[in-house]
């Protein structure tokens, strides 16, 4: 029996099956015979979530453009269709082919969050793939890489994988496959490739690094193989306004998570708030031009028949030319009835009647990521929302009949004292307090006011990378005075899971001690740790102490200026000591501009060789 | 305007594709197609299609109808066809796009074909002529209002009955459309009812949407 056919028999017992046999619009499909490399892109979440992503849309289609490359699609199937595959021998497939993914050239992984490290395991168990990179075979096949925002660092991964791409692949990639396919052609052994590839910038192959560590744990240095860079420097798309981008989608017949056309319109943020992970490792800030925006969203409307759109980016209010850009889509979505969503849109400074085109469109709901409850504690995260700002806009929200607001924020920022906890409260009360001074108000209802709590969660290349995160007891008491802060009825809070946190501070900031932890977890049974019904901190837990890991000396240790972490060999383009000079300004409470106000000099301008900023624009 | 009736198939992969994610995918289609389908008025307008009887989640079909209004009255049927043939997902086609001859109303049955898979496909064959010479065939049955016993002895007209060696394959008739709707695994779950032997059901086919004098439903 071939695999379809295997796949087919018990197909009908799953929840939502299109999820697993492909077909889609938009999906491309080769001949096998005539195709010299393949690769599985493979997200480590299920097919509503990791179809959803727009990275694997942008690499699918920019590999697929080569005739000779196929790269197919491949999720982690639910609970359901895995025990039927373990069951029956159905070895992980790609969804184009349906071959199994372990006859592949390459099986390339994106690391979008680290609660997904642990499916990345299972998944290559369900492959029949060695798990563990210093298993697997000689020849060069079944190449194991990763890339995406967690391979900043990379070190609790690092004996699973192969290789990492550090940055943006739109351009290493293709360099990737080009050498394989040539040294393939060349008869090469796995290892003659990997070091090769280890030459091309962006690439980082773990094998040839080792630590050493000291005796309190820390890392004493880095020994790095002959002929092997010393630090790996990520990539950057130099010309981002001309670089590829789909001019269609696969089109998946379930609905997934973002099902919509997605246009990015912008790279980078200028904002610089400390926490942000996202804010400095996509750093220089670059921007589409609204014509190439629009070219793209129309073709992409055109292909997909998708009747929404939204725009990806960090803050597309920052965009030099947002105006003229909203009107160019706004009276295109408009014509052919296509929706067009907005999130987080900043509307202090356009022009009326763009505000009024904005007012048509706009049906989401008000929210705010205001994330500290103090002025002093918001400026030490160097998050630029004021009070004003707030209360003006939940003002002009609900003259024009909103309702209700929800407000994001964050426990356990470095310098948090109890009076920032009670400030949470006590902005939500006043923003009750608001609605009811109005005269003009929504009538027949009261407002609500939503306010969402995380856990801080330090992050490598941050200025906060340094900072230990609140223990539990820390983050209980801040949860319960917060609560215990809140008077009215019309203010709800919620919260995140801090065993969740606790998980994703010490992947992130993990080194490589913490492979065979992370085996150890999944083999006890974890896996789809970020679905709340799944998660099973015991079991993590459990595989630290079976490991000898203390968790908290990568939680909740203040991690020291001079020491050397486990990802400065990895180089994000910003400077190491703007981070410490970061996070000292930080402690001291004061804010830095954003970049188009001032270079605070990150490095990343020295390092790419120009400039950021032309006068307002962004050197696209 | 015109009121169009497309007559398509869904197989292959496509069989996969729920009742609700074909509506998405229909939408999409059309807009794809880019021809001009009539939006409904109102304060949410939406491209009216509909179509004329669900098919089960794994079924294939070659006679599924889809009905649906075109602003152009000049449009020849073939480019309404060939535009949508353009860019429909694998397994879908539109066989054939003509005017709406009858209401839906008129549609009173559905042929299906499919094939029991087994190994002792003579056995099989005697189970299912033994069923079928019962007086009753009771079956309990899921609707809106619960569960409740039908005997679908009365509408199930078997057509042909083969045993292949390796399978015993069946043709019926089943009732279909706005008053009753039996799905022949119905027929199957009572044939369980009363045979021990194991069979595997493979490819359950609706082979064409009947009126009540068993012609093609148009």
């Amino acid at each position: 029996m071939d695999l379809k056919q295997k796949i087919e028999k018990h197909l009908l017992e799953v929840q939502k099956p299109s999820r697993y046999i492909g077909g889609e619009v938009g999906s491309v499909i080769k001949d096998k015979s005539k195709v010299d490399v393949r690769f599985a892109f493979c997200f480590p979440d299920t097919y509503d979530i990791g179809m959803s992503h727009l990275g694997m849309k942008i690499l699918y289609s920019l590999t697929n453009a080569r005739e000779n490359y196929w790269c197919e699609r491949c999720f982690a199937p639910s609970e359901d269709f895995e025990a039927i595959m373990r069951e029956n021998d159905i070895p992980l497939y790609a969804l184009e082919s349906l071959d199994p993914i372990r006859d592949f050239d390459f099986v390339g992984f994106t690391l979008q969050y680290e609660l997904s490290y642990a499916n990345i395991l299972n998944m290559l168990d369900l492959a029949g793939i060695p798990i563990f990179a210093k298993d697997r075979t000689p020849e060069l096949r079944q190449i194991v890489m990763a890339g995406g925002p967690c391979v900043c660092n990379p070190e609790p991964l690092a004996d699973f994988f192969d290789l990492f791409v550090l940055g943006e692949g739109e351009e290493v990639n293709l360099e990737l496959i080009d050498l394989y396919h040539r040294m393939k052609q060349e008869g090469a052994t796995r290892l003659e490739f990997l070091r090769a590839a280890a030459q091309i910038e962006g690439v980082y192959v773990p094998q040839f690094y080792h630590f050493v560590y000291k005796e309190d744990g820390t890392i004493d240095r880095l020994d790095v193989d002959e002929g092997i860079p010393t630090t790996v420097r990520k990539r950057i798309i130099r010309d981002y306004d001309k670089v590829y981008y789909p001019d269609n989608f696969v089109v998946p017949f379930t609905e997934i998570v973002h099902d919509r056309v997605s246009v990015e319109v912008l790279r980078g943020c200028i904002r610089g708030c400390r926490f942000c992970q996202a804010g400095f490792i996509y750093r220089p800030f670059r921007e589409k031009t609204a014509d190439t925006i629009f070219a793209q969203t129309k073709a992409l409307c055109e292909n997909t028949g998708y009747d929404e759109v939204s725009l990806a980016s960090l803050s597309t209010s920052d965009h030099y030319d947002i105006d003229n850009m909203l009107t160019k889509l706004i009276d295109y979505t408009a014509g052919e009835r296509i929706n067009l969503s907005l999130p987080s849109l900043r509307v202090d400074n356009f022009s009326e009647s763009l505000l009024n085109k904005i007012k048509k469109v706009r049906k989401s709901g008000l929210t705010f990521a205001a994330e500290g409850g103090t002025q002093r504690l918001r400026d030490v995260i160097n998050k630029n929302v004021s009070e004003e700002e707030i209360m003006n806009t939940c003002r002009i929200a609900f003259e024009g009949g909103y309702s209700s607001v929800k407000l994001y924020f964050m426990m356990g920022l470095p310098t948090e004292t109890d009076e920032d906890i009670v400030g949470i409260a006590e902005l939500a009360q006043r923003i009750v307090d608001l609605f009811y001074s109005i005269e003009d108000r929504p009538r027949g209802k009261g407002v609500q006011v939503s306010v969402s709590c995380a856990t801080f969660v330090p992050k490598p290349f941050t200025p906060f990378e340094f900072e230990p995160q609140d223990t539990r007891e820390m983050v209980e008491h801040k949860q319960k005075l917060l609560l215990g802060s809140t008077k009215s009825k019309k203010i709800k809070i919620s919260y995140h899971d801090p065993n969740v946190s606790m998980l994703e501070v010490i992947l992130a900031k993990g080194d490589r001690r913490l492979c065979p932890a992370i085996y150890a977890a999944w083999r006890k049974g974890c896996k789809f740790d970020s679905w709340e019904e799944y998660f099973k901190p015991d079991l993590w837990l459990e595989a630290f102490a079976d490991c000898g890991i203390d968790p908290s000396f990568y939680a909740n240790r203040r991690f020291e200026y001079d020491e050397i972490l486990p990802w400065d060999h990895l180089d994000y383009l910003v400077d190491k000591a703007f981070l410490v000079r970061e996070n000292k300004t930080a402690h001291e409470s004061k804010t830095t501009p954003n970049c188009r106000q001032r270079c605070s000099g990150c490095g990343v301008n020295k390092k790419v060789g120009r400039e950021c900023f032309a006068k307002s624009k962004s050197n696209v | 305007m015109q009121r169009v009736r497309a007559t398509f198939e869904k197989k292959g992969r496509a069989k996969y594709i729920s009742h609700l994610d074909l509506n998405r995918c229909m939408l999409r289609t059309f807009r794809r197609s880019r021809i001009p389908i009539w939006y409904t008025e109102g304060f949410n307008p939406h491209p009216y299609y509909s179509f004329a009887l669900a098919l089960s989640l794994g079924f294939e079909s070659s006679c599924e109808i889809l009905d649906f209004n075109i602003t152009d009255d000049e449009m020849p049927m073939e480019a309404i066809r060939d535009a949508l043939n353009a860019v429909m997902p694998e397994g879908m086609r539109i066989v054939k796009v003509a005017e709406q001859k009858q209401k839906i109303t008129a549609i009173a049955k559905a042929e299906y074909a499919f094939s029991l898979v087994t190994d002792d496909s003579a056995g099989l064959y005697a189970a299912v002529q033994t069923l079928l010479t019962q007086p009753e065939i009771l079956i309990e049955k899921k609707t809106k209002k619960g569960i409740k016993t039908v005997d679908i002895k009365p509408d199930t007209e078997v057509l042909t009955c083969a045993d292949t060696g390796s399978s015993v394959d069946i043709t019926m008739y089943l009732p279909a459309g706005t008053q009753t709707n039996y799905n022949p695994t119905l027929f199957i779950e009572a044939l369980r009812q009363t045979t021990d032997l194991p069979f595997e059901v493979r490819d359950i086919r609706r082979t064409a949407i009947l009126c009540a004098d068993n012609t093609v439903f148009e």
